[in-house]
């Protein structure tokens, strides 16, 4: 037998559209990604990005972990916008970030004609950001939208992950044994039997 | 008095067992204290409070050198040590497994040799360390616990795919209330810190009981610099650092190290003198070599329908069809595959470690993080001389102590025994209709063997059978250190029952006014 060696599926479609799970996590998120939200629309980035890098940005940390199935677009810009608050506290993190979205967009002009954004294939895209994986300013980006995005209690319950559960008394009677697809484990006399006698 | 160095699995079990033998201690432990109120079921919360995160470098050939490049290891800081993080599997070695040089002969590149103890004599004591840490199976006759979702599936790929070796256990979790400590509530979060104290640990057990003998005192945020010794050659004590980084010296007539199978080796390394050069109890040279860390790998498979995997015991299930040695595999050795559930945020660190780990493909991955069962494949991982634990030329941790260097590069046996962990695991998962198979490359290691070894000639090997040093009677290794070879098995209940059979060793010899 052959070893079946599906390390990375390919990449299929994204799902295109708001679906109803988008519309839970809208909510979902209201407490920890309101301000930003809000912010988003009115915020002067000048003094560290411009409106183009803004958005280069923005479609950087969509593209680094695309969700968009379950993610709305705020959370993604709550991402960007925690970049841009980093970059304004630290000079040198600030010119890091501007001059790799200018190379982003370099590289991106030199294989396909147009800016990064424009560039309709995702995985054309994700392509141009793998020239950049191993650079500093991407992995600070990648890392600060991987803290907010599985590390983030709100947006565990998208993934089907329920976090915490000492304070809920464990899982013994919440489903730690529920699935009906396999046959049920040996019941309790089962497991006592074998180990007696 | 004993001072021992660590309060993990060898250290603490020490302790008590010295304690309730009416023999005094000290325990010098370099992490401060813990108990269960500290446990928090979150990932990177409790990682960053109990792991040891002192400066450390991983070099060698393993992709960790690149991608953890200070983080060789995952082993705890901590009143407990690792056994705090421990996923609670107690397995006993094979038969074959502690004489690995008979059976496996010599094996090129690989520096294989035999225990200079049986699996029939360390039964006994096997047993004792069942019984201490309650441990399910005939030796307690405690039911192994019930099957969670996540290892029914695997279980039900093993019965489809003719295997017979799968069970629940040996688990040091209670699966009933035991020696004062309540029955597992299927929590998850196991090597967070059992935040209830079913599962066994040093943390809950020993250490408490040997300060209540009045016989063992333990001091947190106590971090061992140098073992001292006299004119002629015996040590009498050890210097350690509290935590305002004063210096104290703690008079000795024993010492016992125990700080795990970097630390201790950085240790005597450290303790070099005018009459040790190369370190204390290093005659052999063999301090600080054939560093082990069991050949592994993780496996996730994606089911047609949720599986909720970290619903419950996180090691919920082990499989052991495959331990045994079967050379005409390609391979010496054998391996175990355990059930193992990584929360999402676990999951997104270690799915592809790394500056390449995102994209589309892993993000679709992520998407089926609850549709997910995998294991932990672990398998024997042969010493190599090379693999070990070197001292940095020039940078110094927060103690002033030269940085730890910790290098491993697998052996083609570890690739070998890899490809067919990945083979195996992907069968047992397709025949319960697994979509697709992830496979993630090792994490930094829990399970940390054979920097100090036992042997029987004082040429090959650091210590005894008792883990006495060859060189200096009263010096004693109490940890994984030890292990002459890893075997598959995780090495903490072995680890257990060497410290109860040496403490019964220490305590024959004191009374022979031998040591």
């Amino acid at each position: 037998m052959t070893i079946r060696f599906h390390r990375l599926k390919p990449s299929g479609p994204d799902h295109a559209g708001i679906s109803r799970r988008m519309f839970l996590m809208t909510t979902a998120m209201a407490g920890v990604t309101t301000s930003a939200m809000i912010a988003s629309t009115g915020r002067a980035f000048a003094a560290t990005l411009d409106q183009g890098e803004s958005a280069t940005l923005l479609r950087m940390v969509q593209d680094i972990y695309p969700h968009p199935d379950l993610l709305a677009v705020s959370h993604y810009q709550s991402i960007a916008d925690a970049v841009i608050a980093n970059a304004e506290n630290d000079a040198a993190a600030a010119k890091d970030l501007r001059e790799g979205l200018a190379r982003i967009d370099a590289q991106s002009q030199h294989l396909f004609g147009s800016d990064y954004i424009a560039i309709p294939d995702p995985d054309a895209r994700e392509g141009v950001l793998r020239k950049f994986q191993h650079d500093g300013f991407f992995q600070g980006v990648r890392w600060t939208a991987y803290f907010a995005i599985y590390n983030n209690v709100d947006v565990w319950p998208l993934f089907g992950y329920q976090g915490n559960s000492v304070e809920y008394g464990g899982y013994i009677d919440r489903g730690f044994s529920d699935i009906t697809f396999v046959p049920d484990g040996p019941s309790l006399a089962e497991r006592m039997a074998e180990v007696q006698g | 008095m004993v001072v021992i160095i660590g309060s993990g699995a060898g250290g603490g079990t020490l302790a008590n067992e010295l304690a309730q033998k009416g023999i005094k201690s000290v325990v010098l432990e370099a992490g401060k204290r813990l108990d269960t109120s500290d446990m928090e079921n979150d990932e990177w919360t409790m990682f960053q409070k109990i792991s040891w995160l002192d400066k450390r470098y991983s070099a060698g050939g393993w992709h960790g050198a690149v991608n953890h490049p200070t983080l060789p290891a995952w082993i705890v800081k901590g009143y407990g040590g690792s056994t705090v993080h421990w996923a609670g599997v107690a397995l006993r070695f094979k038969e074959f497994e502690f004489k690995t040089k008979s059976t496996y002969g010599a094996v090129e590149g690989a520096n294989v040799e035999d225990w200079p103890v049986s699996l029939a004599e360390m039964t006994p004591w096997y047993e004792k360390a069942e019984l201490k840490m309650g441990v399910t199976g005939k030796t307690t006759g405690m039911p192994h616990l019930p099957w969670n979702n996540g290892f029914r599936v695997l279980a039900e790929g093993c019965r489809r795919t003719g295997r017979t070796d799968y069970n629940s256990g040996p688990m040091a979790i209670n699966s009933v209330e035991n020696d004062d400590r309540p029955a597992c509530q299927q929590i998850g979060f196991c090597m967070q810190g059992c935040a209830i104290g079913a599962k066994w640990s040093t943390m809950v057990t020993e250490l408490p009981r040997a300060e209540d003998s009045g016989f063992c005192e333990i001091r947190t945020d106590a971090m061992a610099l140098k073992i001292e010794h006299d004119d002629t050659g015996k040590v009498t004590g050890v210097l350690y650092a509290d935590s305002d980084g004063n210096h104290h010296l703690q008079k000795a007539r024993i010492v016992c190290v125990a700080g795990n199978s970097i630390e201790s080796p950085r240790l005597l390394l450290n303790s070099a003198s005018e009459m040790y050069p190369d370190g204390l109890a290093n005659s052999s040279g063999q301090v600080g070599k054939n560093y082990m860390c069991h050949t592994s790998t993780g496996i996730y498979a994606v089911m047609p329908e949720k599986v909720h995997m970290f619903r419950g015991t996180s090691v919920a299930g082990i499989v052991g069809d495959d331990v045994k040695h079967m050379p005409e595999r390609g391979f010496n050795g054998g391996y175990y595959l355990e059930f193992l559930s990584l929360g999402l945020p676990f999951m997104g660190a270690f799915l592809e470690p790394g500056n390449t780990g995102w994209g589309r493909s892993f993000s679709r991955a992520m998407e089926q993080y609850d549709h997910m069962s995998g294991v932990w494949a672990l398998g024997e991982d042969l010493a190599q001389e090379q693999n070990g634990v070197t001292l940095h030329g020039s940078e110094l941790d927060q103690h002033g102590l030269p940085v730890p260097i910790v290098a491993k590069t697998p052996h083609n046996n570890d690739h070998a025994m890899t490809a067919h962990m990945v083979e195996s695991t992907s069968q047992i998962y397709e025949f319960v209709g697994a979509t697709d198979i992830y496979e993630l490359p090792p994490y930094p290691a829990s399970h940390n063997m054979g920097t100090n070894r036992m042997h029987a000639d004082a040429d090959k090997g650091v210590v005894n059978a008792y883990g006495q040093s060859h060189d200096i009677d009263n010096l004693f290794v109490s940890d994984g250190s030890q292990f002459t070879s890893s075997g598959a098995c995780n090495p903490t209940l072995t680890i257990v029952a060497l410290a109860i059979r040496q403490a019964e060793y220490i305590a024959g010899e004191m009374n022979a006014q031998n040591i």
